[in-house]
C-alpha cells in the first residue's frame, strides 16, 4: 500500500480593477476532481461579491464552475478550499514504440499529438537519440531533464500569455512555460502529451496541521499505455505532493479563472495557495 | 422571344432542352409562355425586376459594396417526380449529418467503428469542444440546412456541399417568387407552382419545436450580427415573417445561466435563439474574447438548458468538405441507408498515394479548401494559371488535410437573359431545409444561382453570380403520358397545389 498524503488546499485568487467591473462572466476551473491517485474528500468555491455557482464538467473531465456577476464590483474574489486524500501511482510498463505508434493510437490521441500555439516548438532540438531510446519512459525523462537543463525555472520571467517557443528563446520561464515546451517535444516525437493543472505540496516533511505556501503548479502527462505524469519543472515523476485539478492540450485548456466583463483595466490578484497536511 | 436551343462545349446538361427544337417537358408550357413576349418587354420585364429588388433593399454585400442579387427573368423548372426524390435525399442527408453530430459530440461510435478516423475531426478548426454536453431539447443540431446541389453532364443530381451552420438564402427565394408573380402573373397562371411562402412558418414551428422542454410559452428571437453583415436583409424578413424579434448581442444579457431580451417594456426571457452569428463570436467567453456582436455566457445557459442555440454550436464539423467525403457512410452507418443522392468524385489528400496521384495531373481536378466557403480558394485546374498550380501544390504539400480534389464537374447550363437575348450560364440549386425534430421538411424548389459570366463555374453570390426563381410543378401527367397535352384539357387534380391561391394571396399583400 503506498502512503497516502491527506491534504487541505485553500486557493483564493481574483482580480482587482482600476475603478469598476460592470457584468462580469467567469468560469473557475479550481476544483480537483477524483481520480487514480487522490480522492476528493470535500471541495468548495465560493465567490465574493457573493453569487451562486453553477457546475460542470468539460470537454477534458475538468470541473467548472461557472459564474456571472451583474452588479457593480471594484474586485472579484474566487476561493477553493478542498480535502484531498493522495498517493503516488506505480509506474507501469510501458508500451513499446511500435504499439504507441500504432495507426489506432495515433488517432485515438490525435488532440495530444498536434501542436497548439502555445506547444509549437519548431525544430529546436535534435530528438534522433532519445528516439532510439528502447523505453519510452527513459525517453520521457530523457527528454524532461534536457528541457529542465536548458529552461531555467525563473518566477516572473514570463507572462502567463507566453508560448513555450518564447520561453525557449529566452531559456527562462516559469512550470507553465517548461510544461508547454515539454509537451512540444513529447508530441514532436509522438508521444502523446497533456497539461497537467494542479498544486505542489512543498513541504512534505511538515506537521499534521502546518498552515504552509503552496503553490499552483503545472507538470505533464504522456501516454505510455495510461497516462503517466512527469513534472519537468522539478526533475521528479508525478508524486503523491502532485494534486490534479485539470487536464487539457495546453494552459488555455485549463486556466484557473477566466472570465469577460465591463469596465475598467483589470489586474491580477496575487494567487495565494495554502496547504496543510491533515494526516 | 423564341428560346433556342444552344450547345455548350463543356458537355454541360441542358436544363431546358434534350436536343435542338426538343424542350424536356416541365418546359413546354414556359417557352410557349415566352414566345409571346418581344425582346424589348422581357427587357422592360427585367429592369422591373431588379427595381423590385432594389427598392425592397434584396441586397448583398460584394467587395464591400451593396447590390442586388440579380434576378434572372427566366425560372427554372423541376418536375415533381424528380424534386421528390431530390426532397427524399436531402432529408436523408440531413438525418445523417444530424446523427453525426450527435454522435461526434457524443458516444463516438463513428470512430470506435473505425469508419472515421477521430483526427479529421479534432483536425477541424470547427470541431467545438465547449459543445460537448449540451444536448438540444429535441436532439435538433440542424433547424436550417442548405444542401448544395448540381446536375452534372448526364443529368443526375449531385451533392457539392453541405451547410449546416448558418446557410443563407432562403431570402432569396421568397424574395424572388414575389418579385416573379408580380412581374409574370400570367407564367403563374399556367402553372401550378408548388408555394416557398411557407417557410417562415415552418421555420418557426422547427424553433418552437426545438424550446427547452421547461419554457411555458417560448420566446424566439433571430440573432443577427447587425447591418453591416451580408446577410442582414434575410435576418429582417425572417423575423418580420415568423413575427418575431430580430436582435443583436446587446440586447441579450444572460443571468445566471438564463438569457433576456432587453425591451422598452424591462427584460423579456428568452429561449429560442435563431442565431445568425458565427461560433468565433457567438460568446466571447468561450470564443473570441474580442467580439462585441456575441452574447457572453450564452454556451452556458445552453448547456444548463436555458436556452436553445439553434443551429447549434459546432455544426462545422459537419460541414467541413473533408467531412463531407464521409457523409455517404454516415448515411449507411448511423440510417442504415442508401444514399439517395451522390457526392461528386472526390478524392482526399492525406493519403500520400491519393495525394501523389492528384499532384501528379493537377490541372485535371478542382481543388478546394475544406475549410472555405462562398468560393473562396478554390482552384479550377483546367483553367488554372502555371502559378496558381505551384502554389497550390506548395500548400497542399504544407497541408493536406485543408484541401480536397474533386472531378471538374461541368455544371448545368440554364437559358439566362444576358443583354438582350438568352444564353446559356452555369448554374447550381441550393434547397433548403427545415428539422423540426419529427421530420425534416423541403422548401420545394431553393435558390438556384447562376454565374453569369459566360463560362463561368462559380455561382457564389459572393462571386457575383445571380439567381433564378425555382420552380416546382406537378408533371405527373407528362411523365406518364409522355406529352404535354394543352393547358385547357390537362387533368386537373385536387389538392395537387391547393395552395397556389394563398401564394398569390401571400405574394400581393406586403406584410
Amino acid at each position: 500500500m503506498t502512503p497516502r498524503l491527506g491534504l487541505s488546499i485553500r486557493h483564493h485568487t481574483g482580480f482587482t480593477y482600476d475603478g469598476v467591473a460592470k457584468a462580469s462572466y467567469n468560469e473557475a476551473r479550481m476544483t480537483p476532481r477524483s481520480l487514480g491517485t487522490q480522492q476528493v474528500q470535500a471541495s468548495k468555491l465560493t465567490v465574493r461579491p457573493a453569487v451562486p455557482t453553477w457546475t460542470y464538467t468539460d470537454y477534458f473531465g475538468t470541473i467548472v464552475s461557472a459564474f456571472d456577476i451583474q452588479e457593480t464590483h471594484p474586485q472579484l474574489e474566487v476561493e477553493a478550499v478542498s480535502q484531498v486524500e493522495s498517493w503516488a501511482a506505480t509506474l507501469e510498463a510501458p508500451l513499446g514504440w511500435s504499439e504507441l505508434r500504432s495507426p489506432h493510437l495515433v488517432d485515438r490521441f490525435s488532440e495530444f499529438l498536434l501542436p497548439t500555439t502555445r506547444t509549437a516548438m519548431g525544430e529546436v532540438a535534435d530528438l534522433t537519440a532519445w528516439r532510439n531510446l528502447p523505453d519510452v519512459h527513459q525517453c520521457v525523462e530523457a527528454v524532461a531533464g534536457f528541457v529542465r537543463s536548458e529552461v531555467s525555472y525563473v518566477p516572473g520571467a514570463t507572462t502567463v500569455s507566453a508560448t513555450g517557443r518564447e520561453a525557449w528563446d529566452r531559456r527562462k520561464g516559469v512550470c507553465q512555460d517548461i510544461t508547454h515546451v515539454t509537451i512540444g517535444l513529447l508530441r514532436e516525437m509522438g508521444i502523446p502529451a497533456r497539461y497537467v493543472s494542479g498544486y505542489l505540496f512543498p513541504a512534505i516533511d511538515s506537521e499534521a496541521g502546518d498552515v504552509v505556501e503552496g503553490q499552483s503548479h503545472a507538470w505533464v502527462e504522456y501516454y505510455s499505455g495510461s497516462w503517466t505524469g512527469i513534472d519537468p519543472t522539478n526533475g521528479v515523476r508525478e508524486t503523491e505532493r502532485h494534486i490534479i485539478v485539470g487536464h487539457g492540450r495546453d494552459y488555455d485548456d485549463v486556466a484557473p479563472l477566466k472570465g469577460i466583463y465591463q469596465g475598467a483595466a483589470s489586474t491580477q490578484l496575487g494567487v495565494v495557495v495554502e496547504m496543510r497536511r491533515t494526516h | 422571344m423564341a428560346v433556342k436551343f444552344e450547345s455548350d462545349a463543356s458537355g454541360a446538361w441542358n436544363e431546358m432542352f434534350s436536343a435542338p427544337g426538343q424542350a424536356r417537358p416541365v418546359y413546354e408550357r414556359l417557352l410557349a409562355d415566352l414566345d409571346a413576349y418581344q425582346p424589348q418587354e422581357l427587357r422592360a420585364r427585367s429592369e422591373q425586376l431588379s427595381r423590385t429588388f432594389i427598392d425592397r433593399g434584396v441586397t448583398f454585400a460584394h467587395s464591400g459594396e451593396e447590390r442586388p442579387f440579380p434576378l434572372d427573368l427566366v425560372p427554372r423548372i423541376l418536375g415533381a417526380l424528380e424534386w421528390d426524390r431530390l426532397a427524399r435525399g436531402i432529408a436523408q442527408r440531413v438525418r445523417a449529418l444530424e446523427a453525426f453530430l450527435a454522435d461526434v459530440y457524443g458516444a463516438g461510435r463513428i470512430f470506435d467503428e473505425g469508419l472515421m478516423p477521430r483526427s479529421v475531426i479534432t483536425s477541424s478548426p470547427h470541431y467545438c469542444r465547449p459543445a460537448f454536453g449540451i444536448s438540444p431539447p429535441n436532439d435538433v443540431r440542424i433547424a436550417v440546412a442548405g444542401i448544395d446541389l448540381i446536375r452534372d453532364e448526364h443529368g443526375n443530381f449531385c451533392v457539392l456541399e453541405d451547410n449546416v451552420r448558418i446557410p443563407s438564402g432562403v431570402s432569396y427565394v421568397i424574395e424572388n417568387r414575389r418579385a416573379m408573380t408580380q412581374a409574370f402573373s400570367s407564367l403563374f397562371s399556367d402553372h401550378r407552382v408548388h408555394p416557398v411562402d411557407s417557410y417562415p412558418s415552418r421555420l418557426f414551428a422547427a424553433l418552437l419545436a426545438a424550446a427547452p422542454r421547461k419554457a411555458v410559452d417560448p420566446v424566439i428571437v433571430v440573432l443577427s450580427p447587425g447591418v453591416h453583415n451580408a446577410a442582414y436583409f434575410e435576418h429582417v424578413l425572417l423575423a418580420r415573417m415568423m413575427g418575431v424579434e430580430l436582435v443583436e448581442g446587446r440586447d441579450l444579457v444572460c443571468r445566471s445561466n438564463h438569457v433576456y431580451m432587453r425591451t422598452t417594456n424591462g427584460e423579456r426571457a428568452v429561449h429560442v435563439i435563431y442565431r445568425r452569428v458565427d461560433d468565433d463570436w457567438l460568446d466571447p467567453l468561450q470564443f473570441r474574447p474580442d467580439s462585441v456582436i456575441g452574447v457572453a455566457g450564452l454556451v452556458n445557459a445552453a448547456r444548463a438548458g436555458n436556452v436553445v442555440i439553434s443551429n447549434g454550436i459546432g455544426n462545422g464539423v459537419a460541414d467541413d468538405k473533408l467531412v463531407y467525403t464521409y457523409v455517404p457512410e454516415f448515411i449507411r452507418f448511423y440510417l442504415g441507408e442508401k444514399p439517395l443522392l451522390d457526392n461528386i468524385e472526390t478524392h482526399r489528400l492525406e493519403d500520400a498515394a491519393v495525394r501523389e496521384a492528384v499532384l501528379a495531373s493537377l490541372a485535371d481536378y478542382v481543388l478546394k479548401p475544406v475549410d472555405g466557403s462562398g468560393g473562396k480558394g478554390i482552384v479550377i485546374g483546367p483553367q488554372a494559371t502555371k502559378t496558381e498550380l505551384k502554389a497550390l501544390r506548395k500548400a497542399i504539400a504544407a497541408a493536406p488535410r485543408n484541401f480536397i480534389a474533386q472531378r471538374p464537374v461541368a455544371l448545368s447550363t440554364h437559358p439566362t437573359f444576358v443583354g438582350d437575348s438568352l444564353a446559356p450560364r452555369h448554374i447550381d440549386l441550393r434547397p433548403f431545409a427545415v428539422n423540426d425534430g419529427s421530420d425534416v421538411w423541403v422548401l420545394p424548389g431553393g435558390l438556384t444561382r447562376v454565374a453569369l459570366g459566360e463560362g463561368e463555374l462559380i455561382v457564389n453570390s459572393s462571386r457575383g453570380g445571380g439567381s433564378k426563381d425555382t420552380w416546382v410543378i406537378n408533371d405527373e401527367a407528362v411523365a406518364f403520358r409522355g406529352a404535354v397535352p394543352p393547358a385547357s384539357s390537362r387533368p386537373r387534380r385536387h389538392g395537387a397545389a391547393p395552395r397556389q391561391n394563398d401564394e398569390f394571396v401571400g405574394a400581393g399583400d406586403e406584410q
